[in-house]
């Protein structure tokens, strides 16, 4: 009933110091931008490290057949011996939501030879026309092209070119077991380097396309080891897992389905520890500004004494007196998170758009064995905005919680004694 | 020495403004006020017993540290008394627990301070409304009765003013209006007029005077000021906690 009055008093008791009023509310709203920023911030990192981590090659989820994994043998194809009916499936995990691309992959192990120098690869059969959805290593070519379905052509990493010695246009050998028991080789040209900046990929990969390396293993057209999916948001990724697991399973097709962080779990273990880091920050900057807006609230209500004991004398309860000063720290919360917020979004934008080349900082650098660009591109979130702003707002509480609570202790009698 | 208090129910001072001649509007029994402190408590109200019938309009005097504003505490349920017992509105204030003070200050009991004490954040119009505001009054009726009353008073036009831009002697009259519009039963006020100078201090006793007259409100007032306790129906002398008189002077306060 008389509640309006007590959000009155509130409103104009901040009036009262404008000074220190704005000085509470720019920290509140400072704390917001850092806590928002820096975990933007952090969640771009990890975004970039899940992105470099699994679209350079893997994808965010795999199709295996069971037990393929870990021997990663030639003849555990998807659909046994006989292999599967691609397209219809691929069709049906291409349309499942949240999916940008289902690619199909061979793999083997042999030897590229050129001249006297050789070197151990994993061959990776891709279709040049469904991989480039899921990955990226096609097309972090650094000179040359892609191989062409139907050539003998072979696509290799800038650490193999150079431990051979070769380019695009050179010829090599490759020789691997196929899978009737004899050894496949043949003479290929190498259409093209990649460069990935992850020294590992860039010494074993060799690339070629599906057919080519199908008949090279001599496994027919319908067998293929992996198909890989890649996912407009990675965190979706167990969730298109289970989609995919029905779609095989409807399909008759025996599978192994795991999403990256089975695969990655590095990364993943890296993403769990940021974003608990991220609470954690937001947690630190928000329980500094209590302590200051607590304390300036005290000030305040100190100053107020002789207002509180007034109001107690003209028939105010204990809650009456509580509720204007914990009002108070609410409405300069709200008006520090609305600054804050109208503060923040910019950046957020201005950041997530044009990151800043950090490069002259540090070159592409890799954490947890995935590659992270030199940019530092903020992730926008609902998360981290909506847990900061209620955390804005607590804090306002909290902080006006214990000048409340003084306020309340204030003896009416106080009003009649002599100043 | 308690020997005074006979004059509290002197028949011959009628009072056609209250319910009745004999309502009572306070009443003190044995109330004690000790404040413990070093090096030794003080005895601020000793033994005090008193009665003020409702309408009157009660000066309290005395030298400073006497006991006054001690006094003008217990019986506003702003202070809890060592011993003894004080009813306000038929209610005893030792038996109410905070919440029951609370409400009954907000019904019953209204306050003038020495120091004015109005909110400054507030203008003179929500200061006078405030005890209204708490209670819930709809907004046209609040302001209605303050309106009226600073008209009554000589407030107005200064509605709208915060009570840095207001006189003195009007932040005291504000303040007058905030003690009397909730209609209480009893307007205590410690040396209303101490801040005041006297042609202003004259003009709100002449406010006083007035709204007790014509709505019957009960005054119990403190003051040091011979020409305020002139004007009194009922002058209390107090002396170290206790009363050493209580006289009614001849002819005030009657219907005569
Ligand atoms: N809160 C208090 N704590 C301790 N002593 C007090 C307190 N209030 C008043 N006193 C003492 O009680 C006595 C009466 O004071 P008071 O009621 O203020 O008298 P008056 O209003 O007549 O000057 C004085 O001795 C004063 O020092
Ligand atoms: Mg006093």
């Amino acid at each position: 009933m008389s509640g309006r009055v007590w959000w009155r008093l509130a409103w104009r008791n901040l009036g009262r110091n404008r000074k220190r009023t704005l000085i509470t509310g720019a920290a509140l709203a400072f704390g917001y931008l850092a806590a928002v920023v820096i975990v933007g911030v952090s969640d771009g990192i990890v975004a970039e490290m899940i992105d470099n981590g699994t679209s350079l090659l893997q994808g965010q989820v795999q199709v295996h057949a069971p037990g393929y994994l870990p021997e990663r043998s030639l003849y555990a194809t998807l659909g046994g011996d006989s292999g599967m009916a691609l397209s219809p499936v691929l069709e049906r995990l291409r349309e499942l939501p949240g999916v940008t691309g289902a690619a199909p992959r061979v793999l083997g192990g042999g030897l590229v030879s050129a001249g006297s120098q050789t070197s151990g690869a994993v061959l990776m059969g891709e279709d040049p026309a469904l991989e480039p959805r899921v990955s990226r290593l096609m097309a972090a070519i650094a000179t040359g092209r892609a191989p062409e379905e139907g050539t003998r052509q072979v696509l290799i990493g800038s650490e193999m070119a150079r431990k051979l010695g070769v380019g695009p246009g050179s010829e090599v050998v490759l020789v691997a077991p196929a899978a009737d028991g004899s050894l496949g080789n043949d003479l290929f040209t190498v259409s093209g380097v990649y460069r990935t900046g992850v020294r590992e990929l860039d010494a074993a990969y060799a690339l070629l396309p599906i057919g080519t390396l199908q008949s090279l293993l001599a496994l027919a057209p319908g067998r293929v080891h992996e198909i890989a999916l890649g996912l407009s948001d990675p965190w979706t990724a167990a969730a298109v897992a289970d989609s995919a697991r029905a779609v095989l399973a409807a399909a008759g097709v025996p599978a192994d389905v795991r999403s990256w962080p089975r695969f990655r779990p590095e990364i993943a273990d890296y993403a769990r520890l940021a974003r608990a880091s991220n609470w954690i920050l937001i947690a630190i900057v928000f329980a500094m500004a209590v302590f200051g807006v607590a304390n300036t609230m005290l000030m305040a209500t100190f100053e107020r004494r002789r207002e509180f004991a007034v109001v107690r004398a003209l028939g105010t309860t204990r809650s009456g007196v509580a509720r204007t000063v914990v009002y108070e720290g609410l409405i300069l919360g709200a008006f520090a998170l609305v600054a804050g917020a109208l503060l923040t979004a910019p950046i957020l934008v201005w950041w997530h758009r044009s990151p800043p080349d950090m490069s002259f900082l540090y070159g592409g650098f890799t954490m947890a064995g995935a590659l992270v660009r030199p940019v530092l591109r903020v992730q926008y979130s609902l998360e981290a905005p909506l847990l900061a702003a209620a955390a804005l707002l607590v804090t306002a509480v909290l902080a006006a919680a214990y000048p409340a609570w003084r306020a309340t202790r204030v003896p009416p009698a106080d009003a009649l004694s002599d100043r | 020495m308690r020997g005074s208090d006979t004059h509290v129910t002197d028949p011959t001072a009628g009072d056609r403004t209250t319910p009745g001649p004999s309502a009572t509007a306070v009443r003190t029994e044995g109330l004690w006020k000790i404040y413990e402190q070093e090096p030794a408590p003080v005895e601020a109200v000793r033994d005090l017993s008193m009665e003020v019938r409702a309408g009157d309009f009660v000066a309290m005097a005395g030298p400073s540290g006497s006991g006054k504003t001690t006094l003008l505490n217990l019986l506003g349920g702003l202070t809890a008394p060592t011993r003894g017992r004080v009813w306000v509105a038929g209610r005893d204030l030792t038996e109410l627990s905070g919440r029951e003070l609370a409400r009954l200050r907000l019904e019953h009991i209204g306050f003038v301070f020495q120091a004015y004490n109005l909110l400054p954040v507030l203008s003179a119009m929500e200061n006078a409304e405030f005890t209204l505001l708490l209670r819930g009054l709809p907004t046209a009726e609040r302001r209605e009765r303050v309106r009226t009353l600073f008209r009554e008073i000589g407030l107005d036009g200064l509605e709208d003013r915060r009570p840095g831009r207001l006189s003195g002697g009007q932040q005291q009259r504000v303040a007058v209006a905030r003690a009397v519009v909730g209609e209480p039963a009893l307007i205590l006020a410690d040396e209303p007029t101490a801040n005041l100078d006297s042609a202003t201090g004259d003009a709100l006793l002449g406010v006083m005077e007035r709204l007790n007259h014509e709505r019957g409100v009960t005054f119990i007032f403190s003051t040091h000021d011979p020409r305020v306790m002139e004007r009194a129906h009922r002058l209390v002398h107090l002396v170290d906690g206790r009363i050493e008189s209580d006289v009614r002077p001849s002819g005030r306060g009657s219907t005569a």
